[in-house]
């Protein structure tokens, strides 16, 4: 049983079987212009807080969807994610102090001669393993 | 932080990093024109078709958050940018500033 708030009284409203109360159901005289007050109360509200949503969007440059379509705004309001991201690893700074950088430049092509007077460079390009067995 | 095998991958997502900044602002502005219900749709299939020949490096879900130290893709956490066994043992070590052991 729901109550009217405005005159009231009982409206017979059965939840279980998907009734739906109208404004017809107020059982008081003169319901008919009631109805039509209550809905002309209705509308006038709802234009009452439409205006004031388009007042707002229109001081605040807000973008409106009243009606909620697909619309490009929404990828467009993301802010950009392009710093944070680029900076994700720390600069090494060994590599902008040239003494360090030669240094390591210099025991990586020792190590290379070491190898190559053994006889353990790298091999000439389509003499290795792989090559071999291929071109048998 | 070495020479090891772990830096070629932090190197190649690193480059991933720098396309997908550089390319971000036009990536997003061909997709917001692609999915404007508003456009005319050959509109929009040009800048479907203009989206898709970006490179693909430039996308940011190519990119992932590796470990700074190790280089694991991992178990990484965002607040640290290091994996768990490294995070670990900074913490441990008390290299961490405000991390300790929660007991309660």
């Amino acid at each position: 049983m729901l109550q009217c708030s405005e005159h009231r009284a009982y409206i017979p409203f059965n939840r279980d079987s998907g009734d739906f109360p109208s404004p017809a159901f107020c059982p008081t005289e003169g319901s008919r212009e009631k109805m039509s007050m209550t809905s002309l109360k209705s509308m006038l509200a709802q234009a009452a807080v439409r205006g004031v949503t388009e007042a707002r969007a229109a001081i605040f440059g807000h973008v409106l969807n009243p009606t909620g379509q697909r619309s490009a705004h929404k990828i467009l309001r993301k802010k950009f994610i392009g710093e944070k991201v680029a900076s994700w690893y720390p600069n090494d700074i060994q590599k902008e102090d040239p003494l360090v950088v030669a240094r390591k430049e210099q025991d990586r092509l020792s190590k290379l001669e070491m190898l190559k007077r053994r006889g353990k460079g790298a091999p000439k390009k389509g003499h290795g393993k792989r090559a071999a067995k291929r071109n048998k | 932080m070495g020479l090891n095998m772990s830096d070629n991958r932090n190197l190649q997502d690193q480059k991933r990093r720098l396309l997908a900044e550089k390319f971000e602002l036009r990536r997003k502005l061909y997709k917001a024109f692609a999915k404007d219900t508003d456009l005319p749709n050959d509109v929009r299939e040009k800048f479907r078709g203009k989206l898709a020949d970006l490179p693909r490096n430039s996308s940011f879900t190519r990119v992932m958050n590796r470990c700074v130290f190790t280089g694991r893709a991992r178990s990484v956490y965002q607040m640290f940018r290091v994996s768990r066994i490294v995070f670990r043992d900074l913490a441990s070590g008390g290299l961490l500033h405000g991390v300790k052991k929660s007991s309660w």
